[in-house]
């Protein structure tokens, strides 16, 4: 991993087209302003994880649970129109 | 038509009826073609199985069904994914999460944005909405499902 050491106000260029900035460093805290291009993703880190945690979970359920969780959930459905 | 395996056993499905994420999902980016499963019981959730592996199976919803006010929008970037023209009609769905104690939630936070005009899909993040990726399903008192009730009708009014 590259490491460089940057003071509030530099920033940092990754390739062609996308900037970090250091815009505020606060007790344990540091806000980053980046400049890129809209269809590049960025995410917090642990958000991603989580998502991708989350949907590697929700293969785990079955036929038995769909049928069961028809019934309760169009009522519920049903309820809310 | 073709054949693959699946958790659940041989689905037959048609090939031209998949249905595409170029992307895959979070967590899934090499799966890319889908089979898409109707529940054979009535009601608001369906299945989509991966044709590429027969371990991921996911069960998703249209969360208006619950939600009624929940609405997402594809960014430019996202509708070239999907293949959209301006005019092209989209919906969103979410993940469904059974847990081990048979408690669904949905994850509102990484809907599923799916256009019918191209069969693609694809699922996205949104960053601070305030939502919750095990959102359960709400608990509707009377007062509030007459309240929503209202709400829907004004919006099919509006969408007209």
């Amino acid at each position: 991993m590259l490491v460089l050491t940057r003071k509030v106000g530099e920033g940092i260029i990754i390739g062609d087209d996308v900037k970090l900035t250091v815009v505020e460093i606060k007790g344990g805290t540091v806000r980053i302003g980046i400049d890129a291009p809209r269809d590049k993703k960025i995410y917090r880190q642990e958000l991603y994880a989580q998502i991708m945690a989350q949907n590697r979970s929700s293969t785990g359920w079955s036929l038995e649970d769909l049928s069961l969780l028809s019934g309760t959930i169009s009522r519920k459905a049903e309820e809310n129109k | 038509m073709n054949i693959i395996q699946s958790r659940f056993g041989e689905i037959e499905y048609d090939p031209q009826a998949v249905l595409h994420f170029p992307q895959g999902l979070i967590g899934f980016e090499d799966l890319r073609d889908f089979v898409v499963m109707p529940n054979e019981k009535d009601g608001p959730l369906f299945w989509i199985q991966s044709v590429e592996d027969a371990q991921v199976a996911l069960v998703l919803t249209d969360p208006t069904n619950f939600f009624l006010t929940y609405k997402v929008e594809p960014e430019a970037h996202e509708r070239k994914v999907l293949g959209m023209e301006a005019e092209d009609k989209w919906h969103a769905l979410v993940v469904v999460t059974v847990d081990t104690n048979h408690n669904v939630t949905l994850n509102l936070v990484a809907p599923i944005l799916f256009a019918p005009h191209s069969n693609r899909a694809i699922q996205v993040i949104l960053e601070d909405s305030g939502y919750s990726i095990q959102t359960p399903l709400p608990v509707v008192e009377q007062a509030a499902a007459t309240t929503l009730k209202a709400e829907k009708s004004e919006k099919t009014v509006a969408q007209g």
